[in-house]
């Protein structure tokens, strides 16, 4: 199977502290890779440099497409999920919560409805192209609505969701750019057993029916173990292992790292 | 009650009757007076005891009420009063406020006074709406909005005294100038948020009120711009005596000529131009952009991760507020028929942030209670002089005490899935 992502001799530097220490991987079409580790192993710092959060101190990023590929270096801020399509979710969750759960969703379409509504200009004019316009993203957001089961909560706020429901509700926002590349950061943190089945669920659909590739930052092993096809295991910025879900389980150098070294 | 209760609320007001001694007995006790040669200190203490005197009963009676459990009937009341003002109860109040509004110059007790009184009203609301673009949707907290208030005024009178053209040619004008130094403004403060921001736009608000003052070659310095010309209803001019060959307002309609004429005009003028305001906030919250712009008050960070630009959303937002500002600005200028920086000092902009904080944020009605109660206690207790913004300082407690996020703080979702089920 082809690549969607290469991360090329990654580094991240924060003054003297090295984050990530030339890292390289990648991460296949249609696949669930899991980054794992310790804490502070330097997951979360390789997604926000993925996702141009931060600039890498030196390495290189690149999301294949149809026939080229595409350096996430080039892109900064918005413009990783804007041009480039990939998304991402946050380790605390990061919903609008005074705004309504359709109203989430529909800020992810933001860029379509923006050159829709003419740059608010036909939208002031309320022209029937913008309103068609504004019914297909209602219906894309009611599409991912009845998926995680949230249709009936639409005009709910977001804030006033239970834990479990933000987690889901914060994916389909990111699925609502159409992202090639999803990144969830420890999307199953805070969930009961429960709703972390429900969460694998909703993964492997976006995986299979969405043909979206998703990269997965996680410490719950129920979820990794589940659905992950590859993993590849940090630890002090550095990769110490790469392999399937099984590899891994009997991998020496994850269990040492994780439990440490019998003396 | 239990006469435990009496001793312990007694001892309780005799503290408060200690610190209002302290307070009163300098601020009040010792005034100063000049005589001859120089300044002497008249005690005044019997007015400081009466007061002192005031606070421990009240302190009293307070205590007493609040150990039966039983609230004063007026808090109670007002309280529940501003608790059932929700947003569809708004939608009737809005409606008969606009029925009002238009009818109002001609209700029979309505006189010159009323009438000065419902324009400066009015232009605080308009001014009150534009500033709820930044602040209220945009999240963005601008102290210094007054400046666009400024800039509006100046362009007009400016353009209007240069180049003699007519209101309807300026105002479009002034509100571009305005909604530039928006942008000007924007650029920046784009990475500050929260108390940076409200620092560099107060800062911003200071430097065009001191450039107005110093840029004496254009602005005129402090003396200000004199005769600026007033608006037309429709190319006919409000004069007594018109020039030869031009009709004047009353001549064309066969009217008596009165000053009033010219008032009722410009009444209608700002109710119009702050209706349009309104209109115009109340549809773009519904559009994509509104949308993001309060999608960046809940959380920037998401927004970008969802390919929102922040840049532009946050320029359009402080553009377009700004220029309501600038319109708000040429009607004051026009009305006025004279300006000097003197009108746009801080306390302007703090007024124009209090009636959108203590309206509820994002609350379009909610600047107009607030616009009303604010302006309105502080013209009803005039004759006080000085003592008059104590009622404005009183009028923004009563708000936080009873409705802390605001007369109407509740959010109405821009679109329903569902239909409005209420």
């Amino acid at each position: 199977m082809s690549n969607l992502l290469s991360v090329e001799k990654l580094t991240m530097k924060f003054g003297g502290l090295i984050a990530i220490d030339n890292l390289s991987f990648d991460a296949k079409k249609n696949q669930i890779t899991s980054i794992i580790g310790p804490n502070g192993a330097g997951k979360t710092t390789v997604f926000n440099c993925l996702t141009g959060f931060y600039k890498p101190t030196t390495g290189q990023m690149y999301l294949h497409q149809a026939d080229n590929k595409v350096s996430l270096r080039k892109y900064t801020d918005f413009k990783i999920a804007h041009v480039a399509k990939v998304a991402r979710t946050f380790q605390n969750i990061r919903l609008f919560p005074a705004m309504s759960v359709l109203e989430n969703l529909l800020v992810a379409q933001h860029n379509e409805l923006m050159i829709a509504s003419g740059y608010s200009l036909y939208g002031l004019l309320n022209l029937k192209s913008y309103r068609d316009k504004e019914q297909l993203a209602v219906n894309k957001a009611k599409y991912w609505l009845d998926i995680i089961g949230l249709t009936h909560r639409a005009d709910d706020n977001a804030g006033d969701l239970p834990y479990g429901d933000q987690r889901k509700l914060e994916i389909v926002r990111a699925m609502c750019i159409e992202p090639k590349l999803l990144c969830l950061d420890e999307p199953a943190a805070g969930l009961n057993p429960k709703e972390s089945a429900e969460l694998n669920k909703l993964l492997k659909f976006i995986k299979t029916e969405k043909k979206t590739g998703i990269l997965l930052i996680e410490h719950d092993m129920s979820v990794v173990m589940g659905i992950s096809d590859h993993v590849v295991v940090l630890n002090y910025g550095k990769k110490i292992f790469e392999g399937t879900a099984e590899q891994t389980k009997k991998s020496k150098e994850v269990i040492e790292a994780y439990l440490g070294v019998d003396e | 009650m239990q006469k435990q209760d009496i001793i312990k609320s007694f001892k309780d007001s005799l503290f408060t009757g200690l610190i209002a001694l302290a307070l009163f007995g300098p601020i009040v006790g010792l005034r100063t007076a000049s005589k001859g040669e120089g300044l002497f200190i008249t005690p005044q203490w019997g007015v400081v005891f009466l007061l002192v005197g005031l606070c421990i009963l009240g302190r009293f009676l307070i205590n007493i009420n609040s150990a039966r459990r039983t609230e004063f009937k007026i808090f109670s009341t007002l309280s529940s009063k501003f608790s059932s003002i929700t947003e569809d109860k708004a939608k009737h109040f809005a409606i008969t406020g606009i029925l009002f509004a238009v009818v109002f110059p001609f209700l029979p007790f309505t006189d010159r006074y009323f009438m000065d009184v419902a324009i400066m009203i009015l232009t605080y609301i308009m001014l009150g709406w534009g500033l709820n673009i930044v602040v209220g949707l945009a999240g963005l907290l601008d102290l210094g909005y007054v400046a666009f208030y400024a800039v509006g005024a100046y362009s007009y009178a400016l353009i209007a005294t240069t180049f003699g053209w007519s209101f309807w040619i300026c105002l479009p004008l002034a509100g571009l100038f305005a909604a530039f130094f928006g942008i000007l403004l924007g650029f920046p403060v784009l990475r500050l948020r929260g108390d940076y921001l409200a620092i560099v736009t107060l800062g911003f608000g200071e430097i065009i009120r001191i450039i107005l003052i110093n840029w004496y070659e254009v602005t005129n310095g402090p003396d200000g711009i004199t005769g600026i010309p007033r608006p037309s209803f429709f190319g006919l001019p409000f004069k007594r005596s018109p020039d030869e060959g031009e009709m004047s307002f009353h001549t064309f309609f066969g009217l008596e000529y009165s000053t009033m004429h010219r008032i009722i005009f410009l009444y209608y003028l700002i109710l119009v131009l702050a209706l349009i305001t309104n209109y115009f906030t109340l549809k773009i919250r519904k559009l994509p952009v509104g949308r993001a712009w309060e999608a960046l008050r809940e959380d920037e960070i998401a927004c970008k991760s969802l390919g929102v630009n922040p840049t532009n959303t946050k320029l359009t937002a402080f553009a377009i507020g700004a220029m309501f500002g600038g319109f708000a600005g040429s009607f004051f200028a026009t009305r006025q028929a004279f300006i000097s920086p003197e009108s746009f000092t801080f306390i302007e902009s703090a007024i124009i942030v209090a009636i959108v904080v203590l309206g509820g944020m994002g609350s379009q009605t909610g600047v107009v209670l607030a616009s009303i109660f604010l302006i309105g206690i502080t013209e009803i207790f005039r004759d006080l002089e000085q003592y008059r913004m104590i009622a404005f300082g009183g009028a923004m407690v009563l708000i936080m005490v009873f409705k802390p996020k605001g007369i109407l703080a509740n959010r109405k979702p821009t679109i329903l899935m569902h239909g409005d089920k209420k």
